[in-house]
């Protein structure tokens, strides 16, 4: 379904330290590219460390990171990003003190240099894209409203449409459903469900059926370590993966 | 090896008068994470009490301390309460806001009493100097340096091992789940900023017959303290002493070796390159952000 | 372009033509000089509202810049007098009297008019990228980046001071020729000079509000919110701070510079921490996300003060009134005066927010009044 299934990112043995606590213990995971994984796990898993990794915000303490081919243990966040990667924060993360049109204008990111963007006036062609992207995230409505007072749904709608306008070719997404309505979730399990093929996907998520909706690989995390790897059935049906989960309500309570 | 001894015992003075300083604006900063850039005037408005108490009512300087601390802590209360507490969130501007209230209390001394030069009296009991292991050190000084450490200890005390004291740390660590458990912290942090400021009132008050008390006496302490809250990382009281006795010797024996501006540049050479490359300061552990 | 834009060069360009007209209406030669001090620090607030409205570096160490640049074309124009004082190796008074006999190598090429002008922008310029290297690659950030600047500010005062022999100590540098380039004496009394300065005003103001327009101008801001979110869009913050900490360090240079030339000497104080935290306040009052508002904060609280420091009762008041007034705009109006004027000019005129023409009604309410609009 993804066509080429050549590993896009590739994570060997990775290992993240805190002041001595092991938040990601030995971590490996393979994902093809035009692939959408879901990465469940219960709390402290190190979920959403393992995105920090990925996109450079937290340093491993050893293990490898490659994305195409290329090593990213040792570039920068911009540096990462410009490899082609972008991430939406569980806590979603946009200019508040800009209009929604300002925030797309700052994400749409063909050119980042300095002295490339002091000269750029005329966002002529950029325009129309970008109130196609608003609009198809509903807030077409909104692009002179500054982002600040937008509500949390419209938010997190924000913070994907920043993404696709940066356009990159792997999205990490962790919880992009939280404070959504049915709805709201609906909708964002049909555009994930466009995006895969086209962009590679990591989807960290705690709505099973959301989960279910989209994934066809599902990577299961658990104190710092993979798991289980396998469709919605198998994992369900992983005795494994039960008793991590046990005493948390069971894996669709997660 | 005697000009070392008595080169230590400079670098000494200095750095009790440093820490006297800085203990109020560590404590301050450290757990309101507000920069106070008025905590010079409170030294200075100390010294001015002093000298006020002095001159008009005849009081001598050791009786009027505990007046002056209350005096200067009430007007920090004031302030916290009028000013500081809406900015909490805000801590860039309370840099720029604090920095208005100094210039407010300058202005102030400068239209009430005039710019000029004041002297006070050093407490005629202190006069002398004393031998202490073969050096000669000034009486007052000696009298300045055991209230800083003893000070310093109180301080630790209400810090480490009083109800109080822990509150203030739960609030530093979480204000809201430390509300959340019933604590005050409106009040905590009035009271720890009053506390705060009349140390400074203090420091002032003791430095005021060493030096002349000016309306712009403070503004040489405000830089000063603020690098040693700095340096020694913004919550630890131990860190703020060591990096008063340090800066304090340091400024003693650069500015014996060459000159006073020479020593005082070096010194803010030295702080800048410690805040690029570790801002939670000298003695700070490092902690999980 | 979105009509706020539009509105907003006009009203810009409105101002500078009237600062330009001034000279046909007050040809009283000591009013000029006053005027045209004023004019230099509204420069000089311009430049803060760059790094510190539009990029958050609180830069208190500004007067660095400032100060450079003064000192730049002091060297430049006192190289240029007649070595009354001297002797025959046309060392500058100051040098003679400090025993010195030859001229240091760094005052060697200030011999050149052009060199000095160039050096009063590239030397704080230089300065600035250094510093902002030392200190945004490092993510220092907030209330730190303040103390750095400030110590920093602190650090060249000093050395200014202490280097007696070579830069005139605590008296600065003084008894200077007047500035001449292209056939024109520049007389810090005369018409030509305010000329200057008002020109420089506008390429000024225009030059850094075309930053701010610019996308660069966008990112900036973006950083100013939420940099580590810019981070991951590909943006090295790093290197977008060191532009706009060296922009605003280059037109503080060129004020510092004009100031020279008005005051007709270059001082210490010049890049003492009292004017370096006045910028600050000019900022603040006038509205710091604002180049005009902080401009003419600038102009106007420095002009009040010149206006009342014929007594210096009045002097002390107004600097009480003025600590009050800085605290209550900290307090109630962390935009300042124009932050003000746009909430007002917003309520009064709902549509300005909206340069397309087609707001949705029930939005344009929750609008916050914005400095930047993007253009269609």
């Amino acid at each position: 379904m993804s066509g080429d299934t050549s590993s896009h990112l590739v994570l060997t043995d990775v290992v993240v330290t805190f002041n001595g606590f092991q938040a990601v213990n030995g971590l490996h995971m393979t994902v093809g590219k035009g692939e959408l994984r879901c990465l469940i796990g219960p709390n402290g898993a190190g979920k959403t460390t393992a995105l920090d990794t990925i996109c450079g915000q937290t340093k491993p303490a050893s293990g490898k990171i490659m994305f195409k081919g290329k090593s990213l243990n040792k570039l920068e966040e911009h540096q990462i990003s410009r490899a082609g990667i972008g991430r939406k924060f569980q806590v979603p993360s946009v200019f508040r003190e800009l209009t929604v049109r300002e925030n797309l204008q700052v994400a749409y990111c063909k050119h980042t240099g300095v002295l490339a963007n002091a000269f750029r006036f005329g966002r002529g062609q950029e325009a129309d894209g970008l109130e196609k992207l608003a609009e198809l995230v509903g807030l077409q409505g909104q692009l002179n409203t500054s982002a600040g007072h937008l509500s949390h749904g419209q938010t997190q709608w924000l913070e994907i449409a920043l993404l696709l306008a940066q356009d990159p070719e792997l999205i990490l997404m962790d919880e992009p459903t939280a404070g959504m309505t049915v709805q709201e979730t609906r909708k964002t399990a049909d555009l994930f469900n466009r995006l895969k093929g086209r962009h590679t996907l990591i989807v960290v998520e705690h709505d099973m059926s959301f989960v279910k909706e989209i994934g066809e690989v599902i990577s299961v995390m658990h104190q710092g370590r993979m798991l289980a790897e396998g469709t919605a059935q198998q994992i369900e049906r992983n005795q494994e993966v039960r008793e991590a989960y046990l005493g948390s309500g069971g894996i669709t309570g997660a | 090896m005697e000009t070392l001894t008595a080169q230590i015992v400079t670098g000494l003075s200095i750095s009790s008068i440093l820490l006297l300083v800085a203990l109020g604006l560590a404590i301050i900063y450290g757990t309101t994470g507000v920069i106070n850039m008025a905590h010079g005037e409170f030294v200075m408005l100390g010294a001015y009490s002093a000298w006020f108490l002095q001159t008009f009512f005849g009081i001598g300087l050791i009786e009027s301390l505990v007046v002056i601390f209350a005096m200067v802590a009430a007007l920090g209360w004031v302030i916290e309460r009028v000013v500081i507490r809406y900015l909490y969130r805000r801590p860039l501007d309370t840099i720029l806001a604090t920095w208005g209230i100094g210039v407010m209390a300058q202005q102030a001394i400068r239209l009430s009493v005039g710019g000029e030069l004041r002297y006070v009296e050093m407490p005629p009991v202190m006069d002398g100097s004393i031998v202490l292991l073969g050096i000669e050190m000034s009486a007052f000084r000696l009298f300045v340096l055991v209230l800083a450490i003893a000070l310093f200890a109180f301080t630790w005390y209400l810090m480490y091992r009083t109800t109080i004291g822990m509150k203030l740390r739960a609030i530093t660590q979480n204000r809201e789940i430390a509300s959340c458990f019933g604590i005050n912290s409106g009040r905590i942090y009035s009271f720890t900023f009053a506390y705060g400021a009349g140390l400074a009132g203090l420091a002032g008050a003791l430095v005021s017959p060493l030096k002349s008390v000016s309306p712009e006496m403070g503004t040489t302490y405000v830089v000063d303290a603020f690098m040693i809250v700095v340096l020694g990382g913004v919550e630890s009281l131990i860190g703020t002493m060591a990096s008063s006795a340090i800066l304090g010797q340091l400024y003693g024996f650069v500015a014996f070796f060459s000159n006073d501006t020479f020593a005082k540049a070096l010194v803010l050479l030295a702080i800048v390159v410690v805040i690029r490359f570790r801002p939670q300061g000298l003695f700070a552990a490092k902690v999980r952000a | 372009m979105s009509r706020r834009t539009a509105v907003q060069i006009a009203v810009y360009g409105i101002v500078c033509l009237a600062i330009l007209l001034v000279p046909t209406f007050y040809d009283d030669a000591f009013v000029l000089n006053k005027y045209s001090r004023y004019l230099v620090l509204g420069i000089l607030a311009i430049a803060l509202s760059l790094s510190w409205g539009y990029t958050g570096i609180l830069n208190l160490g500004q007067a660095t810049s400032f100060g450079l640049g003064s000192y730049c074309m002091a060297m430049g124009l006192k190289l240029r007098t007649v070595p009354v004082h001297t002797g025959s190796a046309g060392l500058p008074d100051f040098m003679v009297w400090n025993n010195v006999d030859k001229l240091p190598w760094f005052w060697e090429p200030f011999n050149s008019m052009t060199f000095a002008i160039f050096a009063g922008i590239a030397v704080p310029v230089i300065f600035a990228v250094l510093l902002g290297w030392f200190i945004f690659r490092g993510r220092v950030t907030g209330v730190y980046v303040a103390i750095i600047t400030l110590a920093v500010l602190v650090v060249v005062n000093l050395l200014i001071i202490d280097q007696q022999r070579f830069t005139g100590g605590f008296n600065g540098i003084t008894d200077l020729a007047q500035l001449e380039i292209f056939g024109l004496t520049f007389d810090a009394y005369g018409s030509s000079s305010y000329y200057l300065i008002a020109v420089s005003l506008t390429f000024s103001l225009f030059f850094a509000l075309a930053i701010t327009k610019s996308k660069a101008g966008l990112i900036l801001q973006a950083i100013r919110d939420q940099e580590n979110r810019v981070r991951y869009f590909g943006y090295d913050v790093a290197t977008f701070k060191m532009f706009s900490f060296a922009v605003s360090a280059g037109i503080a240079g060129l004020a510092g510079m004009l100031y020279t030339i008005v005051m007709e000497f270059a001082s210490p104080t010049f890049l003492g921490v009292p004017l370096s935290l006045a910028i600050v306040i000019w900022c603040a009052v006038g509205g710091r996300q604002s180049l005009l508002g902080a401009m003419l904060g600038a102009i106007v609280v420095t002009g009040m003060q010149g206006a009342l420091s014929e007594s210096e009762t009045f002097l002390d008041t107004w600097t009480l009134i003025m600590g009050f007034l800085f605290v209550v705009v900290v307090l109630f109006l962390p935009k300042g005066l124009a932050g003000a004027a746009e909430m007002l000019l917003d309520r009064i005129w709902p549509s300005a927010g909206n340069g397309n023409g087609r707001a949705n009604k029930s939005t344009s309410r929750n609008t916050l009044p914005r400095k930047t609009e993007p253009a269609e």
